[in-house]
Formats: structure tokens, C-alpha cells, sequence
């Protein structure tokens, strides 16, 4: 059994580790989860916000009445959702396009392998062949570069994938009951 | 419900121009395209898939964003499975060629590589000019002729090179060059690999296959998403199928309405006076139709020219 003591200098050092006391460092440790946000709903983010409106608002038109614009909302909705995707997923890919420098875990860690062998077969200061020089050099452009890239983020546009899937499935049922209150309005409309 | 009537129906809003309609394409965020990819030729797809369909409202210019984008990806991951056979093709011919290609055929390329390298180790004499000096040692020292080979070697040693890798990287050099050049077309350098296969017993595809299971797996990424993007593009224009069916039947049932309800039997009133036989002779030699009301009439054949162009516009 701990002593009294014992306990609660315990509990002040507990106390004491609590994760960070500043601002700053809380700001930092809030967004420890965060990956994409791509799960966060588009209207907790006011520009999201704004763009589901404005395109909600061209897809009914200025005459709309609440209903059909509450339907178009959830189109608009929808639809910027699987804009924010597609664009993670196309910056995702296009980021690691565009650096010159890109180069993937499986490369690096074969030219490092690729390294300690020739250190352990010729020694330390051997000129390395020239086939390995090449190859430590080498960077892949083109197509190789593009399926290595592919390769390298499987995982993460899998997972984007997935969200994609989801939005494109809102928005289909999200446009069908739009279309269907659309067509029960006009036909009101042409009976009246 | 009173503006519920006034409304018109959304789906049948007025048409505008292509080009504006590129222009309101904007709306739907920057095209998404990879480095090296040409957004003219993307403002073109959309251009003419917009003829081709003639979005009626917004969803249907968002199921066409949709198409396009879907279609250019198709074309890419398609673009990019060849290119990547094409590029497994080029390396291992390029590794073929560094272990068959004759001394002849990289000769040249070698004399100019020590030219090179000897032009920047040549001590500098004061009546040579050491460009040409070390530009003829080199081309001696190819031809291995036995004083420029000693003395080449006396060179390259003092300077720490070695004259053999040197040459390799020629040859690794003329290899990628020749490769280049098959790929690109060019009969002189397609005649000498093709040369060079048929004295191994090879054949390009034979080279293909040696390299190939490695790529299998990136290649079968690249059709998964192909298959991907096929399935949502063929998703989103049966979905354009479906809104053109759902408004093209609407029509039509009105079409048909508005065309039953313009003449309609009304009994005819029998006048003062006159006998019921009397009547009904009178009401055979008239056409036994008559219009209710000629204003109504004509507001109905303008409903029905209305609609008719509606589905046709559609």
C-alpha cells in the first residue's frame, strides 16, 4: 500500500502531465488526429459553407420556394463534399508529381541496402560500380515516377476512395429527391 | 402554393450559349489536371461533351463536370498503363543493349567521352592546342594503337581515373541512346537492335517479359482505377439518361393531355322553335365537333408547341 505521501505526490506529478498548458501547444495537440478532414462536415467550415449556398442557390433558382431549396442544398452539399475529395485526392497525387526530388520509401531503403553491401564487399572507400552509381542517382520520371507515386499512396487514396464513393452516393439520392419534388411542383403547376 | 403555380418547372430553364456555358463551368472549381496535362484540350472535352448533351440546369452541367473529369482520368491511368510498358520495355532494352553492343557501335561515343575528359587533365603545352591533342589521343586510344593507349593510361592515373569505366560509361551511355532511338522510330537504330535481338535468338516481347511480373502489381492499380472511374462515369450518364427520361415522359403525357383536351364533343343546344329532328340533321351536316372557344384553343396548340420543343431541346 502507497503512502499518503506517496499518492498524492503522484497525483501533482499526474496532475503536472497533463499534455500542454499553452495555447499554442493545445492548438497544435487538437489537430494530432487530424489527416484529411475529410470526415468533418462541410458546413462547420464557413467557405464550404458559403459555396454550398451560392451553388444551392443557382441550382434552384432565385424564385425557389424553402422545400426545393432545401433540396438543392443537400445536392449542393453533396456535391462540394466530393469536390473537397477530389481535390485532397488530386493534390495528393499532384504534390508528390511536381517535387523534383520525390523519391519513395521502397527506393530509399533499397539504395541504402544497396550501399552497406558494397561497403561490406569492397570496403569503405572502393569506388562503388558504375551500374550502382546509376542507379543510386537515379530518379523516376515519367510514367515510372506516376505508378510509383500510385503505389507509394495505395493507403491514402484508398481511403479517399471510400469518401468518395460515399458523397457520389448522396449526391445520386440527394439529386433523385430533388428531381422528383421538381417534377411534383410542375405538374401542380401545369394542373392549376 | 400561389408561388408554387407561378413557378416554372427548373429543368426547363432557358438554354444558353456553349461558350457560356464553359464559361459557368468555372463554377465547379479549377479542371483537374496533372503536371504536363494541357487544360485546352480539357476545355475542349467539356466544350463538346456540353454540345453533344445540352445540359438542361445545373445538375445536368454537374453530371457533365462529372463525365469529363471521370473520362480524362480514364484517359490518363490508359495513357500511363502504356507508357509504363513502354518504359519497362525501354530499360530492359537498354540493359540488353549495354551487355551485347558490339565495340564498333560505341566506339565513337567513347573517343569523345576521353576527349573530353583529357581536354581537362592534358598538361598545357605552349604549341599544342590541347583540345585537338586530346581529341586525337582519344580516337588513337580507341583504335588501340599501343603509344596512346601508355600514354592515356599514364594520364588518367595521375589524375586518379580509370579508363575502363570510363569506357563503360560510354557504352551505358550509347546503350540509353539507342534505346531512345528505337522507341522514337529511327530505321538505323531499330536495324541494329533488331540485329542484335535476332543474333541472341530474342524478341523485344521476350526482353518485356523479363521485367514485367515487377510491374504487375503497379499495373494492376492502374486498371482497378481505369475500372474505377469507368463504373462512375457510366454511373453519372445513366444518371443524365434517367433525368432526360423522367422530363421527356412528363412532356410527352402532357403533350398528349394538352392534344386530347384541344377539341371536345359539345352537345349542341337545340334552338327555339325547332324540332328535335330538325336539330340533330343540322348538327350531322356540321362537322359534330365543335371548338369550345377559339382563345382556348389557341392557348392550348401554344402549350402544346411549347412542349414539343421542350422535348425536343431535350
Amino acid at each position: 500500500m502507497a503512502s499518503t505521501r506517496k499518492i498524492q505526490a503522484n497525483r501533482a506529478n499526474a496532475r503536472a502531465s497533463t499534455g500542454p498548458k499553452t495555447a499554442r501547444g493545445r492548438a497544435r495537440t487538437a489537430r494530432n488526429a487530424f489527416r484529411h478532414g475529410l470526415s468533418v462536415p462541410v458546413f462547420s467550415d464557413p467557405v464550404f459553407s458559403e459555396e454550398v449556398d451560392a451553388l444551392a442557390r443557382e441550382t434552384a433558382g432565385s424564385d425557389a420556394d424553402a422545400e426545393i431549396l432545401e433540396l438543392a442544398r443537400r445536392v449542393a452539399e453533396a456535391e462540394i463534399d466530393l469536390r473537397r475529395v477530389r481535390y485532397a485526392r488530386h493534390q495528393l497525387v499532384n504534390s508528390a508529381l511536381s517535387d523534383p526530388d520525390y523519391e519513395s520509401e521502397a527506393r530509399v531503403r533499397e539504395k541504402d541496402a544497396l550501399v552497406l553491401r558494397c561497403m561490406r564487399v569492397g570496403g569503405a572507400f572502393t569506388p562503388m560500380p558504375y551500374d550502382v552509381v546509376e542507379f543510386l542517382d537515379s530518379k523516376p520520371s515519367g510514367p515510372l515516377k506516376l505508378a510509383m507515386i500510385l503505389s507509394d499512396k495505395a493507403g491514402q487514396l484508398l481511403a479517399m476512395d471510400r469518401y468518395e464513393r460515399r458523397a457520389l452516393s448522396r449526391r445520386k439520392f440527394a439529386i433523385r429527391a430533388y428531381d422528383i419534388s421538381c417534377m411534383v411542383l410542375w405538374k401542380l403547376s401545369q394542373v392549376d | 402554393m400561389a408561388s408554387k403555380r407561378s413557378r416554372s418547372n427548373p429543368k426547363t430553364k432557358s438554354m444558353t450559349s456553349a461558350p457560356a456555358r464553359v464559361q459557368r463551368f468555372a463554377f465547379f472549381g479549377p479542371p483537374p489536371l496533372l503536371e504536363g496535362e494541357d487544360a485546352a484540350l480539357y476545355d475542349d472535352l467539356i466544350g463538346r461533351m456540353c454540345a453533344a448533351v445540352k445540359p438542361n440546369d445545373m445538375i445536368d452541367e454537374l453530371y457533365i463536370v462529372d463525365v469529363v473529369s471521370l473520362e480524362w482520368e480514364i484517359m490518363r491511368w490508359c495513357r500511363l498503363k502504356f507508357g509504363l510498358l513502354q518504359a519497362v520495355a525501354q530499360n530492359k532494352l537498354k540493359w540488353f543493349l549495354n551487355q551485347r553492343l558490339d565495340y564498333e557501335a560505341y566506339a565513337e561515343a567513347s573517343a569523345n567521352a576521353l576527349g573530353e575528359i583529357l581536354t581537362e587533365i592534358l598538361p598545357e603545352s605552349p604549341q599544342n592546342n590541347i583540345a585537338e591533342e586530346a581529341k586525337e589521343l582519344a580516337h588513337q586510344y580507341v583504335q588501340s594503337q599501343p603509344e596512346a593507349v601508355k600514354k592515356v593510361m599514364v594520364v588518367l592515373e595521375a589524375a586518379g581515373l580509370d579508363a575502363d569505366r570510363i569506357l563503360d560509361q560510354a557504352k551505358a551511355q550509347r546503350a540509353e541512346e539507342l534505346a531512345q532511338e528505337y522507341v522514337r522510330r529511327e530505321p538505323k537504330a531499330t536495324k541494329l537492335v533488331k540485329e542484335l535481338l535476332a543474333s541472341s535468338g530474342r524478341t523485344m516481347h521476350d526482353l518485356m517479359l523479363v521485367d514485367l511480373p515487377g510491374k504487375l502489381d503497379e499495373i494492376e492499380r492502374i486498371d482497378r482505377l481505369i475500372t474505377i472511374a469507368e463504373t462512375r462515369r457510366n454511373i453519372s450518364l445513366r444518371e443524365i439518361d434517367r433525368r432526360r427520361a423522367v422530363l421527356g415522359e412528363a412532356l410527352r403525357r402532357k403533350v398528349q393531355e394538352v392534344e386530347e383536351g384541344e377539341f371536345e364533343v359539345i352537345e349542341t343546344t337545340r334552338a327555339e322553335g325547332q324540332s328535335p329532328v330538325q336539330a340533330r340533321r343540322e348538327s350531322r351536316t356540321a362537322t359534330g365537333r365543335t371548338l369550345r372557344g377559339s382563345r382556348t384553343a389557341i392557348v392550348k396548340s401554344s402549350k402544346v408547341n411549347q412542349a414539343k420543343g421542350t422535348i425536343r431541346r431535350g
